[in-house]
């Protein structure tokens, strides 16, 4: 299921992840009790930030990557 | 039973799962410029969106009645609510309306100061803590971190004619200015002093009618 391209593959995580998040908000704002309020700001926080970081990390290499890719072909 | 803002909001996250589903299946998409601009919508402005909206729904509910007395060992104080008795300082406020009932514990216990709700979260996940990790007290030992401030009192008390114009206030001159300046407290100067008594919960009679 996850791609060859490593940038892909690394999109894909990103996504995966942010999916996890979404569901325990779901999960999370189901409940009601202390519990729920607690895996929210625990859990599902940390679960969006990290999708998110790895999204813009995925952004940051894709545009080096571009660059890169840009020199080589004025080189040649 | 859902109310309706979490029920727009589980439609949003429904939504954004649906788009977020779409980059773990067609990653390949974010070779166009168009793709580009829908992950980063996606990605990154959707959940910060669902994030932000998911925590004030979560606040909104931490202040209800019933997520506090959901903790076992608040029940007494939950029950205290009900006791049959105007001289029980929050059993006449609830019964009475004079705090909004689904949102009775929050309105009192909350501090009226600047970052008040903040202290008041940062303490219910103290109590969280407490409950769940170490050792909770008995209900009856429950105290307060500090005494109850007539600041909470007076922000609903303060120009009302009941309280500006009640009998016993307005006996001495000073006591007023005293009571406004929290020199003499509501509460532990002797006049409104049963607020939650669990202690004597069992020799009391209940109201449990309204809704």
């Amino acid at each position: 299921m996850l791609s060859a391209n490593s940038l892909e593959r690394r999109l894909q995580l990103a996504a995966i992840v942010l999916l996890i998040g979404l569901i325990v908000e779901v999960l999370c704002l189901l409940g009601r009790g202390p519990i729920a309020f607690l895996l929210f700001s625990g859990v599902c926080v940390l679960l969006f930030l990290a999708g998110i970081l790895l999204y813009l990390q995925v952004l940051v290499s894709a545009s080096s990557h571009h660059a890169e890719r840009k020199q080589d072909d004025l080189r040649l | 039973m859902l109310t309706e803002q979490p029920v727009f909001l589980l439609a949003f996250i429904g939504l954004c799962v649906a788009l977020v589903c779409v980059f773990v299946f067609r990653p390949g998409l974010t070779v166009t410029r168009g793709g580009k601009i829908m992950a980063f919508l996606v990605m990154f402005i959707l959940p910060i969106l669902c994030l932000g909206a998911g925590f004030s729904a979560k606040l909104d509910a931490s202040k209800s009645t019933k997520f506090c007395l959901s903790c076992h060992i608040m029940e007494p104080y939950g029950k205290s609510l009900h006791v049959d008795d105007p001289m029980h300082l929050a059993a006449a406020h609830f019964q009475n309306h004079r705090v909004p009932a689904d949102e009775a514990c929050y309105t009192c216990h909350t501090n009226y100061a600047m970052f008040g709700g903040v202290k008041a979260k940062l303490g219910g996940l103290r109590h969280i803590y407490v409950y769940y990790l170490g050792q909770p007290p008995r209900p009856e030992d429950i105290k307060l971190y500090e005494p109850f401030n007539n600041r909470e009192c007076l922000h609903c008390h303060a120009g009302a004619r009941s309280f500006e114009e009640g009998v016993v206030h307005i006996s001495d001159p000073a006591l007023m200015a005293s009571i406004k300046s929290n020199r003499t407290s509501c509460i532990s100067s002797g006049c409104h002093q049963t607020v939650h008594d669990v202690a004597t919960l069992k020799d009391q009679k209940f109201w449990n009618g309204g809704n």
